[in-house]
């Protein structure tokens, strides 16, 4: 007869196997220091989770100390520490929006500007970057670019939202299909499903497409300079096009050099040199 | 042989013709014996007869500047009778008003001393003649040019003789050149002169005019002068350089004219310039001026329209706009082209009446212009504006201008132009908690919304961060959203394996079964027949119950080899008698299988073979 490989501590008990005392477990030579290996997993997740706060410490002692400076109206000193924060890569929709609010208050609408935007960018429904972009937009009268009916409809969700949608319809979809063709007997609901999943699919990848390439997609960029013209040609003498307000939204379509061409709000192109423009997705 | 004699009389009788000719006479003429002061008249003396005729190498009287411009000869043969003649000409230049009298000049011809007659000129003055006339001070190259007006002349054309300040005056200039002596312009004209501007100088044409007489190139230049201040100015003398052929200097001097202006012979007087091969000449740098013209510029009147940017001049405007649907906060481009003449330099955008409601952004202008200097033509400018409130039309546009012949302010206003405007205010109407002066932080909370728009100040600081990390980057884009598509892609593939695996188990056991239904249905065939001997009938018969035994087992994959009565009979669930019969069978077929022969009969009586048919069918 035979008895299952691992013998349970009752069977061990009944057989007289002396339980091991806890804390008493012998040391296993391959393990660091004779530890064993939970112990050392522990000490090292430890160790992780010891350097992941201290880093968020400090992290938020650099941020306080930015609000303080911003608080006692040292505006500068306030942009100059949310900067640090940001060239750390600690991205996140607050910072920027208090580094938005530190460059208005410094009548910097442009830049302001900027920093809602890539505010609103990480999180899109922050409301008070929300209401302090339309603010300094209305200081700056800076000019928007026109999204089309179908950006406005499409925008109800994310591209983000779209990708998970289009992400889960695919499985969805091919899961479906894959049923079906191992089913021995096809189920028309099954397929009709699938195939319904691969048009969702599909439809949230257009979306994707439609908005990345839209007017608050990738190449979105906001006007930073001061009587920024957009010119016919890449150059300073070309005939100027618009004006461009500081703070004024732009759709980059390339680069030359010094100069990018742009879709300027009043649904022309011309060309505008890049030291007067910041992206808005980093 | 009589061709030779006519010709020999043809040549006889011009020989006897020369003999006989008539004798020499000489004429003279005038091409007009009226003329004003600086126009040129033309003096020829033709000599009939001899060809050795000697004119008159000066021609001296006051008042007037006589120099000969090339000699001609003709030579005719009319009716068998020939005759030569030699045309001296001369150019008169009148330099001040009266009657002259050419008094007879001496020409010797063939040996005979001719008379000319007596011509009179009368010379009126010429009142606004504006092209240069030469002077009698006249040296160095510039006496070249400018004293005959002959060689070069250049005039400044001004069509006004008043004007107001800023008022764009168009100026012709034109300068003209003896097509004789291959000109070059090295420096364009300039118009000097203080208290005005100028426009940059277009060559306007280029043509080939006479002018008294004698082709002159003549090169026009347009422009546009403005007067920065008012008072009375001179415009001009226009001054420019070029480089003409000259007749090259000779080595040994002929009498000189008391007309040669260049130091050297009388370039007319020179048959360089009536040798029209002769290529062979002098290049000289020349100064061209000309006189000055007087403007009085005077000034614009008070009380302008607050729209007055400064524009003179005549224009209209016309007003467009795009979209004329919008929402509230939504940016319309109207555009305004303002056309005619004037000074566009000073032609602003046009202004709103009353911006109240619109939020108006720096406008942008382009210039088209109609003529070669830029004082007509169309200036369109785009300006956006953006409705802050509803609104039924568009803010009026206005532009004003002074007009210099109507002597008059003008002011032209866009129509009202009917939109339709969508939605409310534009302003989120955000009132800030605190002053913008005490930008104090504050947690993060709901913005405060208030139905005031001003004063606008902007959301207190947010204190506590985001633990969240986040990215630019869309989630497609995302390294960890692709990994995470492993997971759905891992579970398709185990999915589809176990789908594969079990179709093919099923396609396995599906085959098995076939073969064993076509073993039994093969068998029973062969049962069926009758001419098999004891040992084969009863050892596929009981085959036969075998294979029934694991084809009725279903799911269990039963081996018919290890089936045996037993197991069949619990298989078919077969009652006591069937029990017994599959059992003899079972047996029979073991003695005939392991003895080598049976205790009955070698064969198999037909009630026995109906009997294990009849069982073996009812097996299922």
């Amino acid at each position: 007869m035979n008895f299952p490989f691992v013998i349970p501590s009752e069977v061990k008990r009944s057989r007289g196997i002396p339980l091991r005392r806890r804390g008493a477990t012998p040391r296993d030579p391959s393990t660091l220091l004779g530890m064993t290996a939970n112990r050392t997993l522990a000490i090292l997740l430890c160790f992780v989770f010891g350097i992941a706060a201290s880093a968020f410490a400090q992290t938020d002692a650099e941020f306080a100390k930015a609000n303080q400076e911003f608080a006692q109206g040292h505006f500068k000193e306030a942009i100059v520490g949310y900067q640090a924060l940001v060239h750390q890569g600690q991205w996140n929709a607050n910072l920027f929006y208090d580094l938005g609010n530190a460059y208005f208050r410094t009548r910097d609408f442009g830049r302001a500007i900027l920093n809602y935007e890539r505010a609103l960018a990480l999180d899109n429904h922050h409301p008070e970057a929300t209401a302090n972009l339309q603010i300094a937009r209305d200081e700056a009268r800076a000019l928007e670019l026109r999204p089309t009916k179908l950006e406005r409809y499409l925008q109800f969700a994310s591209i983000n939202q779209y990708s998970i949608a289009a992400a889960i319809a695919l499985w969805l979809g091919i899961f479906g299909i894959v049923m079906t063709i191992f089913a021995r007997r096809r189920s028309a609901a099954l397929m009709s499903l699938s195939i319904l999943c691969l048009l969702v699919c599909g439809m949230a990848i257009w979306a994707i497409h439609t908005l990345d390439n839209g007017s608050a997609g990738g190449g979105l960029a906001i006007v930073t300079g001061n009587d920024v013209q957009a010119r016919l040609a890449t150059a300073d003498t070309a005939n100027s096009i618009l004006a461009l307000p500081a703070g004024s939204e732009i759709k980059i379509l390339s680069t030359r050099g010094d100069w990018m061409y742009a879709v300027l709000p009043n649904d022309l192109r011309g060309w505008i040199q890049t030291k007067n423009a910041e992206q808005v997705r980093l | 042989m009589f061709q030779r004699i006519s010709i020999g009389i043809l040549i006889a009788a011009v020989c006897v013709d020369f003999a006989r000719a008539d004798p020499p006479s000489v004429t003279a003429v005038l091409s007009n014996s009226e003329a004003t002061v600086g126009e040129t008249v033309e003096l020829q003396i033709k000599v009939v007869g001899p060809g050795d005729a000697r004119p008159p190498e000066e021609i001296s009287i006051d008042g007037l500047e006589i120099h000969s411009t090339g000699t001609s000869r003709q030579f005719e043969i009319h009716n068998f009778s020939t005759s030569s003649s030699v045309t001296y000409n001369y150019m008169i230049l009148p330099l001040s008003a009266g009657r002259f009298t050419i008094p007879p000049q001496t020409v010797n011809a063939g040996g005979k001393v001719l008379r000319t007659p007596e011509l009179v000129l009368n010379v009126a003055d010429a009142p606004g003649q504006q092209t240069t006339r030469p002077g009698r001070n006249a040296q160095g190259t510039q006496s070249q040019s400018t004293k005959a007006g002959d060689l070069v002349f250049a005039e400044l054309i001004v069509p006004k003789k008043t004007a107001y300040v800023g008022e764009i005056v168009p100026v012709q200039i034109r300068m003209g050149f003896d097509a004789r002596v291959h000109p070059r312009l090295t420096e364009p004209p300039d118009i000097t002169g203080q208290g005005f501007t100028s426009q940059k100088l277009q060559q306007s044409s280029q043509n080939l005019e006479t002018i008294n007489g004698r082709p002159f190139e003549v090169v026009t230049f347009k422009t546009a002068i403005a007067a920065a201040r008012a008072g009375k100015f001179e415009i001009g003398p226009v001054q420019a350089k070029a480089q003409v052929v000259v007749p090259r200097r000779r080595n040994a001097p002929r009498g000189r004219s008391p007309f040669d202006l260049f130091d050297l012979d009388d370039p007319f007087s020179d048959p360089f310039f009536s040798n029209p091969f002769a290529q062979f000449g002098e290049r000289r740098d020349i100064q061209i001026s000309s006189d000055p013209v007087a403007l009085e510029v005077k000034p614009l009147p008070p009380n302008a329209p607050p729209s007055f940017s400064g524009a003179i001049g005549s224009f209209t405007m016309v007003t467009d706009a795009k979209p004329k649907s919008v929402q509230v906060g939504d940016p319309i481009t109207v555009t305004t082209a303002i056309s005619g003449r004037g000074n566009f330099d000073r032609v602003n955008a046009p202004l709103l009446e009353d911006d109240r409601g619109w939020h108006k952004y720096p406008p942008s202008s382009k210039f088209k212009q109609d003529d070669e200097v830029g004082i007509s033509g169309t200036k369109t400018f785009e300006t956006v504006v953006s409705p802050n409130e509803n609104k039924q039309s568009l803010p009026v546009f206005a532009f004003s201008y002074f007009d210099p012949a109507k002597e008059q302010y003008v002011a032209l206003h866009t129509e009202q132009t009917p939109i339709t405007v969508q939605g409310g205010t534009t302003a989120p109407a955000v009132a800030a908690q605190q002053p913008a002066s005490s930008p104090a932080t504050a947690p993060r909370g709901r913005a405060p919304v208030s139905n005031s728009t001003k004063p606008q100040d902007i959301l207190y600081q947010l204190t506590e961060p985001s633990r969240t990390m986040a990215s630019f980057e869309p989630f497609y884009a995302r390294r960890g959203f692709l990994l995470a598509q492993s997971l759905p892609l891992a579970a398709l593939l185990v999915f589809a394996g176990w789908k594969i695996r079990r179709a093919r188990l099923d396609d396995r056991e599906a085959r098995r079964i076939g073969a064993l239904q076509h073993e039994a249905a093969a068998l029973m065939h062969k049962l069926r027949r009758g001419d098999v001997s004891p040992q084969e009938y009863y050892a596929e018969a009981s085959r036969v119950v075998r294979l029934k035994a694991a084809l009725a087992s279903r799911n269990r994959s039963v081996d018919p080899n290890v089936v045996d009565a037993e197991s069949a009979a619990e298989t078919f669930k077969l009652d006591t008698d069937s029990r017994d019969r599959l059992r003899r069978l079972f047996e029979q077929n073991d003695e005939w299988q392991y003895s080598g022969a049976h205790n009955g009969p070698g064969s198999i009586s037909p009630e026995n073979r109906r009997d294990v048919l009849e069982l073996i069918e009812n097996l299922k």
